[in-house]
């Protein structure tokens, strides 16, 4: 019953959906506002029922109705209630729904806006947004169905459906197969939402992007209505990788956050045109350039959204990761051609109505640099995609499958990303439309003489390696440019005010947000960036099979095997963990226990390393296997990872300086109510 | 003649926003071909549990000649790897680890097959790991292609008849775990 509800809402969902679609092209062809709002209410009425949807199958899965297909493969009885409700995008069919009812939220929310001064965006709005969720609605009704159920003929043949076959009886399961060992953790708990809001969220900005081509109103009035769109989504897309990079570190048991696989790149490939687009919005705000680039960035976006949701899914590429392959495939492969053609068609077409404003007067002026920032982004995304299509291309072309590896992508991308950091640097003091190499090299001496303290530390304690040096000088002189910045302001402000210092911080960040929030977010990837090099050049490990009390050594750290207990826990595990003492010098420094978890449900095991983590490193443990009581050995393998937090303190601050430029700026709020008020006093006049 | 330099001007222009156009479609369509085809290609799905596999030949680094069809009778395991790819440094002991208990027996041979890589790094990554059982390069990617495999490392285990018993994507997490799929193939 509860499925058939579920299942209900979902094809209601559909007609509604296509129905809006209709509605609003008719409405804005007739210039009828009756159409148009009716679409608008259809979009609306998506939201509640993908929610009934939702719910329902929340309830099921909770329940544990194993009749159904998609409940039985991604939980189980022993499982926590906890990762019964967040299986709900623990396997494909589930995730779909996922994703369609948080899209539904997104546009909705944005129907809910005041149009009355664009509202001729409205119904091309509600049309992208509709075709998107059509498009995904179709998918889980008539492909990926997580109401169907099971079907046994003559108790052998079994079928999925979602009504009955003729002469088919139900097949109930007693128990299912749960979720995947190594999904279960708090980090791939929230990463997949995160990532999934992050990607659906840019179909805002895209839909807006669309009704500007189709309208011809292509002034800067979409961007400056989709600014907040563009960083929340942002925001959520950043946060997903950051978690699923934390993920990697803590369950995959390879001692680090990124591996260059091709669902890796599927998800930083939008994220980079996405924050190449962020800043380039700034010059066509400011300036009135770079029209054609600020579209083609958010089409682009949109569309490796798309593909990378296609890379995933469909199997097409080699991939490391294990996703379930299905029969998907062609019809996304349909839906990618169909949105790039369109796009690119509504594009071209308006080519000529996106001329710039105006011109670049100097090359070291803040839109200069800007714009060179967005050519090393999409520098870093032809490396990406090349790297992704290559195999395809060569397969195509020579007969002879040629894929690329991690190399390939750190040598390529490695300048690219120093390039970045420098001139996350440079820009920040540089004017608009006017500077020089006299005036910026007056606003940059202090902190790059302040930055050459980072390299000069380093050599100190040891570090010779060129490369390493420079990474720390760029990450130190993003630091200290970031720092002088936005401390004179503030100790502007606390002079001119007499305010204390930390007010003037906080009252600066809130009056420019999107300004203090990037210098925050700028600081987060310096500090990152100060991770992924101790990680990325001064990683050490090694691997050896030691008997209880026996040592293994690597660099300055040695472990000692104390013992290892086994054990059945009630959750279904068989859990075999040992106890390791770790030594610096010589000296006891604590004790970790790696440990290995068999699942019987799944019969899978899961490695879960033992980390002793400092902000100087962290020495990461895995037991690798053992042997019988009889000999008692057992096998370790030690990664030594230098600054490796800094990578994840950083993440947070990133994310922190993004939260800070997504919320809404004050100044607008107060600009609004002073118009409100001041059409209020002239009505009363 | 201002005019007629204006015109040509403007024709030029004309052209170079034809050609623009004719490139960025084509680029498109070049896309949308090439992910036609790989899709194409992961429609036929993996070989797996209970398909024969092809006959191909192996020239290990060492220049030794392993013919598939030659190992009949033996249980063999076919270790699809790369020195670039960081999930098969995980497994690489551990393969070598149960090759060792296996080596002796001559009832089971171990072939490691190196992906889409260059020499001197391949040998580097064996003399890291100790790794004593045959390893060649998968030249022309005939072998790869033949498994139609989706990634490195991907294991295929194969009875006494040449028919695949069992397939692992992704790494091995013991030995252990190697010796008893392997075990379960061996007994009488």
């Amino acid at each position: 019953m509860i499925a058939n509800i579920g299942y209900g809402a979902l094809c209601i969902t559909l007609v509604i959906a296509v129905y809006g679609i209709v509605a609003a092209i008719y409405g804005s062809q007739r210039k009828s506002p009756y159409w148009v709002d009716s679409a608008r209410n259809a979009m609306l009425l998506t939201f509640p029922l993908l929610t009934l949807s939702v719910i329902a199958l929340e309830i099921l899965l909770v329940n544990g109705n194993y009749e159904l297909d998609y409940v039985a493969s991604v939980t189980s009885k022993s499982m926590p209630l906890y990762l019964k409700i967040t299986a709900l995008w623990g396997g494909q069919a589930g995730s779909l729904v996922f994703w369609t009812w948080v899209m539904s939220a997104f546009a909705s929310a944005v129907t809910l806006r005041n149009w009355e001064r664009d509202r001729e965006f409205l119904p091309w709005v509600i049309v992208v947004a509709l075709v998107t969720l059509t498009f995904f609605l179709g998918l889980i009704i008539f492909v990926e169905n997580p109401f169907a159920r099971v079907w046994v003929f003559g108790g052998s043949v079994i079928v999925k459906s979602m009504f009955p076959p003729a002469g088919a009886a139900l097949f109930f399961q007693e128990d299912g197969r749960g979720l995947n060992p190594l999904l279960r953790h708090p980090g791939m708990i929230i990463h997949p939402p995160m990532l999934y809001i992050g990607f659906v969220a840019f179909v805002i900005p895209y839909a807006f992007a669309i009704a500007a081509l189709i309208t011809g109103r292509t002034d800067d009035r979409w961007i400056r209505i989709t600014r907040r769109w563009t960083l929340v989504a942002w925001l959520f897309l950043s946060l997903g990788l950051l978690l699923g990079g934390r993920w990697a570190y803590d369950v995959l048991g390879w001692g680090g956050y990124w591996g260059w696989d091709p669902v890796e790149i599927s998800a930083l490939m939008p994220w980079l045109t996405g924050t190449a687009f962020l800043h380039s919005v700034m010059i066509q705000e400011k300036r009135g350039m770079l029209k054609h680039w600020n579209m083609v960035l958010i089409i682009l976006t949109y569309d490796l959204v798309i593909f990378g949701t296609f890379l995933t899914r469909s199997g097409v590429l080699s991939s490391v990761h294990a996703f379930a392959q299905s029969s998907i495939g062609p019809l996304f492969f349909g839906f990618i051609g169909l949105t790039f053609v369109v796009s690119l068609s509504l594009l071209l077409n308006r080519w000529n109505e996106l001329k710039s404003e105006a011109h670049l007067t100097s090359l070291l002026s803040r839109e200069a640099l800007f714009l060179l920032n967005n050519l090393l982004f999409l520098g870093i995304l032809v490396v990406s995609f090349w790297g992704v299509i290559f195999p395809l291309l060569s397969e195509l072309i020579t007969g002879q499958k040629v894929t690329v590896g991690p190399p390939f992508y750190q040598r390529a991308t490695a300048p690219l990303f120093a390039g970045l950091l420098l001139l996350m640097g440079i820009a920040p003091l540089s004017a608009w439309r006017h500077s020089t190499v006299q005036t910026l090299g007056k606003a940059l001496w202090k902190p790059t003489i302040v930055s050459l303290f980072g390299p000069l530390i380093a050599a100190v304690f040891g570090i010779h390696y060129w490369a390493a040096l420079l990474g720390f000088w760029l990450v130190a002189f993003v630091a200290s440019v970031t720092f002088y910045e936005y401390g004179r302001a503030v100790i502007a402000r606390s002079h001119s005010r007499s305010e204390p210092i930390w007010r003037a911080f906080w009252e600066l960040a809130g009056r420019n947000r999107r300004r203090y929030g990037g210098y925050i977010i700028h600081l987060g990837v310096a500090m990152m960036g100060l991770g992924i090099i101790g990680v990325e050049m001064f990683q050490t490990e090694t691997q050896g099979t030691i008997g209880p009390g026996q040592e293994l050594k690597l660099g300055h750290y040695s472990i000692s095997y104390d013992s290892i207990a086994i054990f059945d826990t009630s959750d279904g595990r068989n859990v075999a963990r040992a106890v390791v003492n770790i030594y610096k010098d010589g000296h006891l420094v604590g004790e970790v226990y790696p440990r290995r978890d068999y699942y019987y449900e799944s019969q899978q095991p899961m490695t879960i390393p033992g980390v002793r983590s400092t902000m100087e490193d962290d020495l990461y443990v895995i037991l690798v296997d053992w042997k019988p009581v009889s000999t008692s050995m057992a096998t370790f393998k030690i990664y030594h990872n230098p600054l490796v937090n800094w990578l994840w303190l950083g993440g947070l601050v990133f994310i922190l300086g993004a939260l800070v430029a997504a919320w809404p700026d004050r100044d607008e709020q107060t600009v609004r109510v002073k118009k409100k008020k001041e059409s209020l006093v002239r009505s009363n006049a | 003649m201002e005019n007629r330099k204006s015109e040509s001007h403007t024709s030029f222009s004309k052209k170079k926003t034809i050609w623009g156009r004719i490139f960025v479609w084509g680029a498109l369509i070049i896309f949308l071909i090439l992910l036609a085809l790989g899709l194409l290609r992961t429609q036929k799905g993996p070989v797996g549990v209970g398909d024969k596999t092809p006959n191909f030949t192996l020239t290990t680094f060492d220049g030794e000649q392993i013919s598939l069809s030659s190992l009949k009778g033996k249980v063999v395991l076919i270790n699809f790897w790369a020195s670039w790819c960081t999930p098969c440094e995980q497994e690489a002991a551990e393969l070598e680890m149960a090759w060792q208990s296996y080596q002796g027996s001559g009832k089971v041979i171990f072939l490691g097959v190196d992906y889409v890589d260059t020499e001197p790094e391949a040998q580097a990554y064996l003399q890291k790991y100790n790794i004593s059982y045959p390893n060649g390069p998968d030249l022309g990617t005939r072998i790869s292609q033949a498994f139609r495999i989706r990634g490195v490392p991907e294991t295929y285990i194969l009875d006494q008849n040449g028919i695949i018993q069992f397939v692992q994507i992704g790494p091995f997490r013991s030995s252990s775990q190697i010796q008893s799929v392997i075990d379960s193939f061996l007994q009488p």
